[in-house]
């Protein structure tokens, strides 16, 4: 009996413990909690945002690669790899390239892949097409690249023209990066506040303060200069533009054509790292490194120019990319020689015979125009021989695969058809001095008929980086540059951005001076519709009149679809055609708990156009202005959120967003449709009840007297039991 | 106890305790925030429907199964559906467990308010609502002491048995369903002082734009299988105690209409309330659903007419239904947990203490953690949400087990009939013997007043399936879409927490299942009883035993309580 109880109690202890261990489960739960955002707002980086934010560790990528966070540098191998791995998981959006096919190019070249790749290791560049539907669109069989629509401006961003200048690489890097997390996470918590998209680039709401909501100048003050650069709550600090609104990146890639070459001097790059500036190159190399290109121009006399089997020779080989180009190419100022092919001389200064930092490049002595003169007609868009043909036989430029690559790529890209080139606005970055450059370069005390727009954009980008905003030439007279020759043969808006403080930037910085210069790529882009007419309204403060009701302007109707209405200026030209008002609706979300607060479902933005209601129907800030209206249907039964905002278009195919970029107003909706009708209500009612009741009342019936030996009536048992109880 | 089986006195108590079970909060608080949510009368229309194909089906298997295995969940699914898939008994028994842990909580809540109700808590001048649920939530001595009352008030109800339970739950039925109609009438006179019922109206208008809306089906969908206690485990627990000639469908009938009919007059009561008083009403009725119960109702509640007595007769009554609702729920809920004790030979009183105590304390932290503010500063319990999050879509999967069981008696006994050369083995063989063969053998067993047809067969074979698939896949589709960090096990509102969980527990209770097949099981057979298992696949196992019987190599255990 004994040992009965005592191994009865051990199984028991045993079953119970087997079958109570479950319940210890529940006890584990409380490690869901650091998921959990904090409350209040504090003044500590910790009390206010997530710490992956605070450490700089971005959502695209595992924590632990370095290198897509920003704390390593890409290299041509990571770049490459990279652009290709995006390019397949996104192939809706990015298409990967290296060079071009070529074929006979815009001045009647003959060209193959191979003119495009390095002198030295043989790469052509790679870079990506990236706009909705890349796939779509027409196929441009020069350049390679699908998704070549007419009504989608294009922008070309270029990094590394220097191959010292690593940050040049990181930050189109990191616009590609951002654009592909974006598509996939329309509404992002960039910062982990439990806000969204409520600090974009720049200063968005016009209070002329960076910080747009605030979050890092409400931090103690030791915390506001994350970044060190003695800015309190500046560009690349913690909570500045940190937050900005994926769905406008989005929309955007719906209305432009984006080319981004991260890394334009492939050969150059591989050769400052590898070779030249022995890791870490901050260390090795601290104010210098690899500039130019890897052009052989030591002449052997023995083999054929260029002597691909020679090792390279630092004294004297390499072109400056960023000289290259053949506007005003080979112009007296900064234009230092070698002129003349084959030959290495110093540059001024450098009499021990070291390497010629600018060096543009071979004199082109071909008669390029076959009219028996040699170089009559120089590129700078005269007519300098006056034979009625401009810029025909040129004196030298162009000389460089990478440039060769450039120019093809802006003068094949032509999705109208038109002969000119497609990109209306140009970006190149470049490293280092802090400042943001426009045309002239090669003259100095000279203003480019577009003097004051350029220098309103630059404005703009000068804002968003605390950079100094400049003429090129008044840094210094550059002849050849990208930029130059973008803007002056091809009339599109070109800006240097130079970034940083360094050629060989430490690593530890790359990631917050990749953040400060983030919102470059996407104004340049934003502006390439139309860039001149932009800049114009934006001075003469026309944009700025126009402006979206607000929700408590906006009257909802007892019935029918709810109007939006939007007031334009006199001076503005819009185009009712091309205008519309985007609009999306909150609804409660069927995943509500049924303990938790209310949970909410958004559905995706749709698009209504706008009709004119009548000219003077509304007043700006200037007077007068056009009531444009659309009509969102929003149904009657509707409870919770409209969120709603407008993009108007000019005849001139520039596009403004309203209230700002990325942002939208809040109309809160309610139940407008009738209750029902008395019929219909009392004819569904006989149908449920009928349904519910009857049946249950069958149900019982049959259940208390389809038995013989319990005949009870539903009351009598009810009763039975009542009593019993 | 254990020495003899055990069983509800009459037909009622069976019928009272089943819809007991089913009837619980989803009917008085999330019923009414559907029918809002999802266009009024064009819900009822899926929801009736889905009565009928999901919830119904469901808990006639349930109650054949229980009704045949005499045991609880784990007992049931090791004869059902054979040794190796007791775990999937072990798994319903905690899941049901798991949500009785903040159940209890959410059930004091109910009894807070009805206290308020009695001392004019909330019906005096200048009452915040949201001021009196911030301050209760955030006391943590007044949550428990509520959650105490309650749990304690379960033990006392079930300790002594099923006559115990059938007793309690018909004196709570019957007051339930008086005290709902008290506050429905009055409802509908409130919201007929202007002349119109525009509760009613908009609860049963179908707007036929709205028919077809794969949202609304797919919450009326979830509302039937989740108010009904379908596929819980519930009617296998209350089935054990059922007379020897019981009937099982048209019990499960009485049970499903029951709880929708409960589920009528709550819509109308709510519904008609606050469209009688708030000026937004569809803005309300879809705000969560505790909002809706404790901050919307007692505004409304405050403002019926006839002075002090209305607003006191409606607040207490309601509150007092919706306390009872919980309370019978919460004695299920127990009732299962204690069952399997009990099956596994242990003494009922200690396995009701046992069961009480946990329940108490895993409800703990439901009960005070993360008491957070919401963006509107109404205060929620994170911790009980988290919990809620977590286990209430388990629920889904102790359906499909069920179903599981079903598929697989079919199959084998189909592949044994072809063995034996009785069946044909081609597909017309399995249409013949397997797929009938569950609602042959153990559902038309000629005790039923209502005959099951073909019917059956088609929604659990066809119907279930699809429907399970579709509501799994919109619910975690619509997660996976909505919730940024979703994978993230971190992450209180994602997939990921829910799958890590779900994983864990599944992999403990696969791995315990051989140590619990080691146990005997007793079944609790009244004398007399048809309840000839050895067709089934845990039929052979001699551990399987009746009360009162000695389980080989347990001897210990017969004896002693026989002493």
């Amino acid at each position: 009996m004994l040992d009965h109880d005592r191994s009865r109690q051990a199984y028991l202890r045993r079953t119970a413990l087997l079958l109570a261990l479950p319940l210890m489960l529940t006890l584990c739960a409380p490690i869901a909690n650091a998921g959990v955002t904090q409350d209040g707002a504090g003044s500590t980086p910790e009390a206010v945002w997530s710490d992956d934010y605070i450490n700089h560790i971005f959502p695209w990528a595992d924590e632990d690669d370095r290198i897509l966070q920003f704390k390593e540098y890409h290299t041509y191998d990571t770049v490459k790899q990279r652009l290709q791995r995006i390019a397949e998981d996104h192939p809706d959006l990015f298409e990967f390239h290296e060079g071009m096919n070529g074929g006979t190019n815009a001045r009647g070249e003959q060209t193959t892949a191979d003119a495009y790749e390095g002198w030295y290791y043989g790469h052509a560049s790679p870079w990506v097409k990236v706009t909705k539907d890349v796939q779509g669109g027409e196929y441009n069989e020069f350049v390679g690249d699908n998704g070549n629509y007419e009504d989608r401006p294009d922008v070309l961003i270029v990094g590394n023209h220097h191959a010292r200048e690593w940050m040049s690489v990181q930050v189109p890097m990191m616009q590609i990066e951002v654009i592909a997390f974006s598509v996939d996470n329309i509404g992002y918590d960039n910062d982990g506040d439990g806000r969204v998209d409520e600090d974009g680039w720049g200063d968005t709401n016009g209070d002329g303060v960076l910080d747009d909501d605030g979050d890092c100048l409400a931090l103690e003050a030791s915390y506001q200069d994350s970044n060190g650069d003695g800015t309190p709550c500046g560009p690349g600090d913690l909570g500045v533009d940190e937050d900005y609104s994926e769905q406008w990146i989005v929309d955007l890639l719906e209305n432009r054509e984006l080319y981004i070459v991260p890394m334009l001097n492939v050969d150059g790059n591989i050769y400052d790292r590898e070779v030249f500036c022995p890791a870490p190159a901050w260390e090795s190399c601290p104010s210098g490194g690899w500039r130019k290109n890897l052009r052989d121009n030591t002449f052997t006399g023995v083999t054929p120019l260029p002597d691909l089997q020679e090792e390279v020779d630092e004294d004297c080989d390499g072109v400056d990319l960023n000289r290259n180009y053949q506007f005003e190419w080979g112009a007296p100022l900064g234009a230092t020689g070698p002129l003349i092919p084959g030959t290495c001389s110093p540059a001024e200064g450098e009499l021990d015979g070291s390497n010629n930092d600018v060096y543009n490049g071979p004199v082109d002595d071909r008669d390029n125009d076959g009219d028996g003169q040699i170089n009559e007609d120089h590129v700078d868009g005269k007519d300098d021989d006056a034979d009625g043909v401009t810029d025909e036989d040129w004196w030298g430029g162009n000389s460089e695969p990478e440039t060769k690559f450039i120019q093809d790529l802006t003068e094949m890209n032509d999705d109208t058809g038109d002969g000119a080139s497609e990109f209306k606005s140009t970006l190149t970055h470049h490293s280092y001095s802090e400042l943001i450059l426009w045309p002239w370069g090669h003259c100095t005390d000279c203003e480019s008929p577009d003097h004051a727009q350029l220098e309103y954009h630059g404005q703009q980008m000068a804002d968003m980086t605390q950079y100094a905003n400049l003429q090129s030439s008044s840094l210094y007279p550059t002849s050849g540059d990208f930029c130059d020759w973008h803007y002056g043969v091809h009339g599109s808006y070109c800006y240097t951005s130079e970034i940083g403080t360094a050629f060989h930037q430490h690593e530890d910085d790359i990631d917050h001076i990749a953040v400060r210069n983030l919102g470059l790529g996407f104004y340049i882009a934003e502006i390439a519709d139309n860039p001149r007419e932009r800049a114009d309204m934006a001075i003469d403060n026309i944009t700025q009149q126009n402006y979206l009701k607000q929700p408590d302007a906006i009257d909802i109707p007892d019935e029918g679809d709810i109007p939006i209405d939007v007031c334009v200026s006199d001076d503005f030209p819009y185009s009712a055609a091309n205008s519309v008002v985007k609009w999306r609706q909150v609804k409660p979300s069927r995943l509500q708990s049924d303990y938790g607060p209310r949970e909410w479902a958004t559905t995706p933005w749709e698009t209504v156009p706008m009709e004119v209601v009548g000219g003077n129907a509304c007043t700006t800030s200037n007077g007068n202005g056009t009531l444009l209206r659309a009509m969102i249907p929003v149904g009657e039964t509707a409870t919770g959120e409209v969120h709603y905002k407008a993009q108007l278009e000019t005849l001139g195919g520039s596009d403004f967003q309203y209230p700002a970029d990325g942002e939208y107003y809040v109309l809160a909706v309610s139940y407008r449709a009738s209750y029902g009708s008395t019929f219909g209500a009392l004819v569904m009612f006989l149908l449920v009840a009928g349904t519910v009741w009857g049946g249950l009342g069958t149900a019982l019936r049959t259940m208390l007297t389809g038995d013989d030996d319990e005949k009870v009536i539903l009351a009598d048992a009810l009763l039975e039991e009542a009593v019993d109880a | 106890m254990s020495g003899q089986s055990d069983e509800f006195s009459g037909r009622l108590g069976l019928i009272f305790a089943t819809i007991g079970a089913a009837i619980g909060t989803g009917n008085i608080w999330r019923f009414p925030r559907m029918v809002g949510a999802n266009g009024g009368g064009t819900f009822l229309i899926p929801w009736l429907i889905f009565l009928f194909v999901w919830s119904i089906p469901l808990v006639i298997a349930e109650f054949a199964m229980g009704k045949r295995s005499r045991t609880g969940t784990i007992g049931t699914f090791r004869i059902f559906t054979g040794k190796r898939f007791a775990w999937m008994g072990l798994w319903t028994a905690w899941i049901s467990t798991a949500i009785g842990f903040y159940y209890a909580v959410v059930a004091g809540w109910c009894l807070k308010y009805f206290q308020l109700g009695i001392t004019g808590g909330l019906t005096g001048d200048g009452v915040d609502t949201v001021q009196v649920w911030n301050e209760f939530l955030q006391a943590p001595g007044q949550v428990i002491f509520f959650q105490f009352i309650v749990v304690v008030l379960t033990l006392a109800a079930i300790s002594r048995g099923a006559k115990a339970i059938e007793k309690v739950n018909v004196l709570l039925m019957t007051s339930l369903m008086v005290l709902l109609f008290l506050t429905m009438f009055m409802a509908l006179s409130m919201d007929m002082n202007d002349g119109t019922l525009d509760g009613a109206l908009f609860m049963f208008t179908v707007d036929t734009s709205m028919m077809f809306d794969p949202e609304i089906w797919i919450n009326a969908l979830s509302q039937s299988a989740w108010s009904a206690s379908a596929g819980m485990g519930m009617a296998i627990t209350y089935a054990v105690y059922m007379r020897k000639d019981e009937d099982t469908t048209l019990n499960a009938f009485v049970m499903g209409l029951a709880n929708n009919s409960i589920s009528i007059i709550a819509g109308l009561t709510v519904l008609s309330a606050i469209f009688a008083v708030e000026a937004d009403p569809l803005a309300t009725v879809t705000g969560g659903s505790s909002a809706i119960t404790f901050l919307a109702l007692p505004e409304v509640f405050a403002q019926a007419p006839g002075g002090n007595v209305g607003p006191f007769l409606m607040m207490t009554g309601f509150f007092l239904a919706l306390s009872f609702a919980a309370l019978t729920s919460m004695i299920s809920t127990v009732e299962l947990c204690v069952r399997n004790f009990v099956d596994h030979g242990y003494e009922r009183t200690r396995s009701v203490w046992l069961t009480g105590a946990a329940i108490f304390l895993f409800g703990l932290p439901s009960a005070v953690l993360w008491v957070k503010l919401d963006a509107e500063g109404v205060a929620f319990p994170q911790f009980l949400e988290v919990q809620d999050h977590i286990w209430g879509y388990g629920l889904m999967f102790s359906g499909l087990f069920i179903a599981f069981t079903i598929w697989r008696y079919g199959f084998l006994k189909w592949r044994a009939q072809v063995e034996a050369g009785e069946a044909d083995p081609g597909l017309t063989g399995y249409l013949n013997v397997g797929v009938s063969a569950f609602r042959d053998d153990y559902i038309n067993t000629g005790e039923n007043d209502l005959w099951i047809g073909r019917w059956w067969d088609l929604l659990l074979y066809l119907a279930f399936p699809v429907l399970f698939s579709i509501l799994m896949l919109s619910y975690f589709g619509s997660m996976i879409a909505n919730t940024e960090d979703v994978w993230n096990p971190l992450n209180p509102n994602g997939l990921g927490i829910i799958l890590a969980f779900w994983g864990v527990v599944a992999a403990l209770f696969i791995s315990f299942n051989k140590y619990l097949v080691q146990r005997p099981v007793f079944r609790n057979v009244p004398e007399g009883a048809e309840v000839d298992i050895s067709l089934l696949p845990g039929g052979s196992d001699e551990l399987v035993v009746q009360v009162g019987e000695v389980a080989p190599g347990f001897e210990h255990l017969g004896q002693s309580d026989a002493a």
